[in-house]
């Protein structure tokens, strides 16, 4: 049995509905919410809330469920109502004139294109009308018009219902036409609608009585529905209770604003980065190749800079604004080492080709752009550079995607500090303790460096890669101090930090999938 | 990057001592190598050599010259590279092959009998060279023939196409170069090494027997190397003489590494090239490169001494030779690589091992900072966060029909700058041959595929978009736009004016709204964002049309400012 205080507790957090629908139903043994609405000037939807929230607080019980087909008529039928079905109409009219010609039938204003054709057709295949010369028709059998009357018929009859009407009240005939022309079956967009529909009945449960008999007992003190601007200007809530809630009703759902799960990882790299002194720079998506691989001592004959591998601008536009003596020192290093003591690639170097424009390959193309734009020693710069490699889109590659890298120049530059700067992103940016230094090859860098570290969740990973610009590139773009170039492979972080397994997820267009990564987490997680 | 694959006991054999995988990787760290696929059971191992400069490490042979520290000078090791021994062979060079493929190198090779793992080896090799060093044979190609059949002196010179034919490699009957080019498996992947000639190179011997048809086919009775033949002539052919040679040496060092002693070939060129008239290969092409040991140990960060500098060097195979601290180094002549003194100091930094040096923080402090733009982004971001909105992150590449088709910008008559559109020459496929212009169709890709998540929708984008710009020096221009959408069944546009209204609000920015018919939009609610009388940007709502291609099923409305114009 209930105790006194819960019962208090459950009386006052009673809805004026419920208290309602409580005294309606004190004297009865089973409730019918159906017999509920007649006469108690509330409407259907009201009582069956107050009855959902009596179920919740147990309050009532379901004594039965029975399942009823209900037939509705649906917007075309309730048409047809009106103005009778298309087959049965143009029948009529017929019948009425002796022959209507088929292109005013064609023509008519009050069908849709769909159910004049539909309707011409049933009339022919039933056999109702037969063509006349001149392209017109004629009743040729009244008899078969039968089956259009009964439809009709039908129609009327669940129209003067209210439209609705529970399939059992049909005779078995009618139930056919109706199974012939619901939604369902229908080729066309249907006449009736059938739905299947619970009705329940409820009985009391052992709370019943002494929750009524509480709310009849209780002094009779007005409860508030809300509180308005009206009761605090006049202060007549005084005095009187405001209704409970039941704040453990689910509440309705809703959307808010969020930044990109991915955007949100990269912020933390962005701001990792400025933590650690870094600048940010920036390039244009659309490189030239001069930039792109030439300041880097990429050989024009390069492997990697052939038709399959970079994406070059339609028509080969050439960038007019690289500074020619630049070029020309460039140039210079790849032929025969420039001033920069190397022997150079000893090839022709082509000074109109490096002009050409192709979607940046490599973020190093932003670093080469800082060098030569005149970057500050000692200084740290980092990009997050969207790129673009000639690769088939897979699980494992995005048409396009980001690249953290950047340079750290300075008179103090060497392989030690290097490899200290390495540890320090291991440490910082990857939570990694352990790491490995293993030779690699890049063509702008020497010595270079590949780091394999730890990572806390995905073990042993390879990075990134890094180096000391060679002095080919350095000495045309007149830096004279060394500079590390490094970069970062942070997408597989990524995808581990949001739990997805395909990279093209990063950029997925389903908002439903991006609502489920957008967490908020109490803990530094990166 | 070249991956060989190889025999797990025959790369035993040369390194003389077994390796399990953990060991072979710590190995390969000396040669930039990888272990890709380690089966014990199938005595096979796949390794990645990331150095593309340094085809001499592409086979086994050369991987373990490497890894194994240097016990004497290469001069020994591979006397054959010095000029000592005088060729008993010799192959005549005419002057017309300059005009197709100017180059060939040689050699002999007696006293290695060619077992099945060794064929498999000599073959790879030969591959690896021709295909990923020299192109795909247009640079480099290699040939191996039974050293008995031939008679010397050889010749390599040009013939007719139409009436020159011998039996090649895989066929049983004679064929006509002509012939070879269309219906040999060879001719046809290689034809375009060839293309432009009128006349073909061949080898031919004294008796006027066909050794080859270079870089496409071998001869099958001069040309087939076979289990048990122990004496080969070996030539490459090609266009540059630094690389042809270059090839041959490797070739040669990879026999003697196998037992062979190789004997030179003199070449009788007609005209003189950079190595002379007549010389002999294989052709010591190393050119001393010094680096100061000052310079070593700044770049390094150490204090090396010169005994301890000269004996790592000397380990990684390098001839060393002092001059005060002044260090000049010859490589062997199968590496081609060292370009400068930097590419010494590497060598040393990898001969000592990378995880012997320690790590060192640069002192100098630096101050960081985010671009002004991105500043601004993100400001902006937090504020359409603050308005509700979801972020999203699109890909800039996309197709005619996302960017131009879906937004019935084939429709526009104004030449809008949404139009300017920049499409790639070499696309890989047609989903992705185009850069985005403008935010909106990003927005509305999402919006297409996402009518099963909750509404309302309220999402944008900060990103970068571009456009061509054919009046500018750049010809092009990468801009940064914010565009934010709404979709819900009461989307308007009064919705949305009031947020970029509160947007401008905050940005103490006045701005006005000048009507404008545009494609993607419906006439007469979408206009111009004006800001001192400059086009910044465009809100309306979407043209039902546009809705449609995209299948989006509710009003929608969208605007978009390019944030570097204000």
């Amino acid at each position: 049995m209930i105790d006194e205080s819960a019962l208090s507790n459950l009386a006052e957090g009673l809805h004026p509905l419920e208290k309602q629908v409580l005294r309606l139903f004190s004297e009865k043994e089973s409730i019918d919410p159906q017999a509920l609405v007649e006469g108690s000037g509330l409407k259907p939807a009201q009582i069956s809330s107050a009855l959902q929230w009596l179920l919740a607080k147990e309050v009532i019980s379901v004594s039965d469920e029975t399942e009823n087909q209900i037939v509705r008529l649906t917007d075309i039928g309730q048409k047809y109502a009106e103005a009778k079905n298309p087959p049965l109409r143009m029948a009529e009219e017929i019948l009425a004139r002796g022959e209507v010609p088929i292109r005013e039938l064609q023509q008519r204003r009050d069908m849709e294109q769909e159910e004049k054709s539909r309707a011409i057709g049933a009339l022919k295949t039933k056999g109702v009308v037969e063509v006349v010369p001149g392209g017109a028709f004629k009743i040729s059998d009244e008899g078969k018009l039968l089956e259009f009357r009964a439809l009709q018929k039908v129609i009327d009859g669940l129209s003067l219902n209210g439209n609705v009407s529970p399939l059992t009240d049909f005779s078995d005939q009618d139930q056919l036409i109706i199974d012939a022309n619901h939604r369902k079956r229908s080729p066309s967009k249907g006449i009736f609608r059938v739905d299947a529909e619970v009705t329940r009945t409820y009985e009391k449960t052992n709370l019943f009585d002494p929750l009524f008999q509480k709310i009849a007992s209780e002094k009779v003190i007005e409860t508030l529905n809300e509180l308005t601007p009206e009761l605090l200007k006049e202060g007549s809530w005084r005095g009187k209770q405001f209704r409970k809630y039941n704040i453990q009703l689910p509440p309705s759902r809703l959307t808010g604003g969020a930044l990109h799960p991915y955007k949100a990882f990269l912020d933390q790299v962005k701001q990792k980065f400025v933590s650690m002194g870094f600048s940010e720079m920036r390039g244009p998506l659309v490189e030239n190749e001069f930039w792109d691989m030439d300041a880097l001592f990429m050989p024009q004959f390069h492997p990697a800079r052939e038709i399959h591998d970079v994406y070059f601008v339609k028509d080969y536009p050439h960038d007019e604004t690289i500074d020619k003596t630049v070029i020309d020192r460039v140039a210079d290093a790849h032929e025969n080492g420039g001033e920069s003591g190397s022997r150079g690639w000893r090839y022709p170097f082509d000074a109109e080709r490096t002009r050409r424009l192709i979607l940046r390959s490599q973020g190093t193309s932003v670093s080469a752009r800082t060098l030569g734009e005149g970057a500050e020693s000692p200084g740290k710069y980092f990009s997050i550079a969207r790129c673009f490699r000639y690769d088939q889109v897979d699980a494992t590659h995005a048409p396009d995607f980001f690249q953290v890298e950047g340079i750290v120049l300075g008179a103090e530059i060497h392989f030690r500090t290097l490899l200290g700067l390495l540890t320090l992103f291991a440490k910082e940016v990857a939570l990694a303790e352990e790491i490995k230094f293993l030779p690699a090859y890049f063509p702008f860098t020497e010595p270079s460096v590949e780091m394999h570290v730890r990572h806390p969740k995905l073990g042993w990973m390879e990075l990134g890669g890094a180096g000391l610009f060679r002095p080919e590139v350095t000495g045309p773009l007149g830096v004279d101090v060394p500079v590390i170039a490094w970069g970062l492979g942070l997408d597989r972080m990524a995808m581990i930090a949001l739990g997805i397994s395909d990279i093209r997820d990063l950029f997925s267009s389903d908002l439903g999938l991006i609502r489920e990564k957008q967490h908020i987490s109490s803990k530094i997680n990166r | 990057m070249p991956t060989i694959e190889v025999s797990i006991s025959d790369f035993e054999s040369l390194l003389k001592e077994k390796v399990d995988q953990e060991k072979l990787e710590t190995l390969l760290e000396k040669v930039k190598g990888e272990v890709k696929d380690f089966f014990r059971e199938s005595d096979s191992v796949k390794i990645e050599l990331n150095d593309t400069n340094r085809p001499d490490l592409w086979s086994p042979e050369g991987v373990v010259r490497q890894i194994l520290p240097a016990t004497k000078p290469w001069s020994q090791a591979y006397p054959f590279f010095s000029d000592a021994k005088k060729a008993n062979h010799q192959v005549d060079i005419s002057k017309e092959v300059s005009s197709v493929r100017p180059y060939l190198a040689a050699c002999i090779s007696r006293g290695m009998t060619v077992t099945e793992p060794i064929l498999e080896q000599l073959i790879q090799t030969q591959e690896k060279l021709a295909d990923s060093f020299g192109r795909n044979r247009q640079m480099v190609s290699i040939g191996l023939y039974r050293l008995q059949k031939i008679k010397f002196p050889v010749k390599y010179q040009l013939v007719d196409p139409e009436t020159t034919e011998f039996v090649p490699l895989g066929f049983e009957t004679p064929m006509s170069l002509k012939k070879i080019m269309t219906e040999h498996p060879k001719g046809i992947e290689y034809a375009n090494t060839l293309s432009g000639a009128e006349r073909f190179p061949i080898l031919m011997d004294a008796m006027g027997e066909i050794l080859s048809f270079p870089p496409i086919i071998n001869s099958r009775r001069l040309g087939e190397v076979e289990v048990g033949d122990s004496e080969l002539f070996v030539e490459v052919t090609g266009t540059d003489l630094r690389m042809v040679t270059l090839a041959l040496n490797i070739f040669a060092a990879n026999l003697s590494d196998r037992g062979a002693s190789i004997e030179p070939v003199a070449l009788n060129y007609s005209e003189a090239s950079d190595f002379g008239s007549v010389f002999q290969t294989p052709y010591n092409l190393s050119e001393p490169v010094d680096v100061a040991l000052s310079e070593l140990n700044q770049v390094l960060g150490e204090s090396v001494d010169l005994e301890e500098a000269v004996s790592v060097l000397e380990k990684y195979g390098l001839i060393v030779k002092t001059e005060g601290e002044k260090i000049t180094v010859n490589a062997a002549p199968y590496r081609d690589d060292l370009m400068h003194a930097i590419d010494l100091v590497e060598d040393f930094a990898i001969s000592r091992g990378y995880n012997s040096f320690t790590p060192d923080m640069p002192a100098t402090f630096t101050v960081g900072a985010l671009s002004q733009i991105e500043q601004f982004s993100d400001a902006m971001r937090g504020a359409m966060v603050g308005f509700g909105f979801e972020e999203v992150v699109s890909n800039i590449l996309g197709s005619s029909e996302d960017f131009i088709e879906k937004m019935a910008l084939d429709s526009d008559k104004s030449h809008r700058p949404e139009t300017a559109i920049i499409e790639i020459e070499n696309p890989m496929t047609e989903r992705f041959s185009l850069l985005r212009s403008w935010l909106l169709p990003s927005l509305l890709r999402v919006e297409g595929s996402s009518s099963k998540a909750f509404y309302p929708h309220y999402i944008f984008e900060v990103g970068e978009v571009a456009r061509l710009a054919p009046d500018t020096g750049a010809k092009t221009e990468t801009k940064v736009h914010l565009a934010a959408l709404i979709a819900h069944p009461g989307a308007n546009f009064s919705e949305l004016h009031s947020i970029l209204e509160t947007v401008f609000g905050r940005l103490s920015t006045p701005y006005e709204l000048e009507p404008i018919p545009h494609p993607s939009f419906i006439e007469g609610r979408s206009g111009k964002i004006m800001v001192e009388n400059q086009e910044i940007g465009l809100i309306g709502e979407i043209n039902p049309e546009v809705l449609d291609a995209w299948q989006i099923g509710m009003p929608t409305v969208a605007f978009e400012i390019d944030l570097e114009k204000l």
